[in-house]
């Protein structure tokens, strides 16, 4: 209790600092996990087919194992990305964008995209609307493009890959 | 010297005991009491001691938060769930959940996540133990029941009895499915799990508005402890 008595202003600044550190820390393990996903899936502006979610998928937490994921990481810092892609018949499927605060700002599923999407994804809607293609505004420059696609059906399995396989992005041509 | 000189005066106020004085009169006071020459070094390493403890402290507390696993708050019988998963509204620690337990998580109008660690006891759910996760179809286009161990990550299985969905149960004839989860190989609907805690992620794609306007009660499975050992 005396070095309690003795040392209560170090104590404060202890608790001040840790307080501090707590929020600081929590605020920004988002954007440190996405980063490092970022440097973990693969080349920017391109799209990476997953294989089917087993123990060994360790890429990102919490994978489903009935479906198949397919990412595009992207960097917008140079200009928009163009994301086109088939969507499967008969199952759950849905293509969603990550910022690099890991936040969901976009997402469209199978029964609202009809038989296939092609959008632009900018960090601001002038820059892309030329093009006549819809835009998804992104945030951030860095962020991340998922599809998802349902395997509803076993027998499918090789249908369905085949046409999720068919999703690509790139750097849109001027 | 000048420093010297405004070290004495701090000796001239009126408080002669170092220990009676406020914080910034403290430092002063022990900066000059018994004009040892150290005493600035004791400072800077009581600065630095508190400062380092400080850091050390806040990031234990944040590795205590976030612990826990997927965010909750919304809690439906075995399963909880957060209204924010997948929004950026959501505050500071949800998004640090989920960026670390269900990274890339859907808004609740595309997707609910429910997390159960515990059985409908209440009891941490184990591999040690085996149980029967039982019930009717979710109100949702398609939900799927898996299992991940303490590192969220699927659960070693050549067989890939990973998870349990809408098309893989088997339905009795009121429409009713019961799934074994344990370590053990189960007849009909089987998750596997390891000798060791884990979780169970219960989906619910598309959930009809009913669900997701109201998480906390949709008619989710049970989770009941049938044998132990």
């Amino acid at each position: 209790m005396t070095a309690l008595a003795r040392n209560w202003p170090w104590f404060l600044l202890a608790l001040a600092v840790a307080a501090t550190t707590h929020l600081v820390s929590i605020r920004i393990i988002p954007h440190l996990v996405m980063a490092r996903v970022l440097d973990r899936v693969g080349p920017m502006d391109a799209v990476r087919h997953g294989r089917r979610p087993d123990e060994n998928s360790r890429a990102v937490v919490r994978p489903s194992p009935d479906l198949l994921y397919s990412t595009c990481p992207y960097d917008l810092s140079a200009g928009p990305v163009r994301v086109t892609a088939p969507v499967p018949p008969g199952t759950y499927w849905s293509v969603s964008a990550f910022d690099a605060d890991t936040d969901n700002f976009f997402v469209e599923n199978d029964r609202q995209a009809a038989d296939r999407v092609d959008f632009v994804i900018a960090r601001h809607a002038a820059a892309a609307r030329a093009h006549g293609l819809p835009v998804v505004v992104s945030p951030t420059n860095r962020g991340l493009i998922l599809f998802r696609t349902l395997i509803d059906d076993e027998k499918r399995l090789g249908e369905i890959d085949r046409v999720r396989r068919q999703a690509a992005c790139g750097r849109l041509k001027r | 010297m000048a420093e010297a000189g405004q070290r004495r005066s701090w000796r001239t106020q009126p408080y002669g005991d170092g220990e009676k004085l406020p914080f910034p009169g403290k430092i002063a006071g022990s900066l000059c009491g018994g004009g040892e020459s150290g005493l600035g070094m004791r400072i800077v390493w009581k600065a630095v001691a508190s400062g380092l403890a400080g850091v050390a402290l806040g990031l234990l507390a944040t590795g205590l938060v976030l612990r826990g696993g997927m965010p909750g708050g919304v809690v439906d019988g075995p399963w909880q769930t957060s209204l924010t998963i997948g929004s950026a509204g959501g505050d500071a620690l949800t998004r640090a959940q989920v960026a670390l337990h269900g990274l890339f998580a859907l808004n609740r109008g595309e997707t609910i996540y429910y997390t159960a660690r515990r059985d409908d006891g209440g009891e941490a759910l184990t591999g040690d133990c085996r149980y029967r996760v039982s019930g009717r179809d979710p109100a949702t286009r398609w939900w799927s029941i898996t299992a991940y161990g303490a590192d969220d990550f699927l659960i070693p299985d050549p067989g890939r009895h990973y998870s349990v969905s809408k098309n893989s149960v088997t339905r009795d004839a009121h429409g009713r499915f019961a799934a074994t989860v344990s370590a053990a190989p189960a007849e009909g609907d089987w998750i596997r799990v390891a000798h060791a805690p884990f979780s169970l992620t219960l989906r619910l794609y598309n959930p009809e508005p009913g669900v997701a306007a109201d998480p906390a009660h949709a008619a989710l499975p049970s989770i009941e402890k049938v044998a132990c050992g």
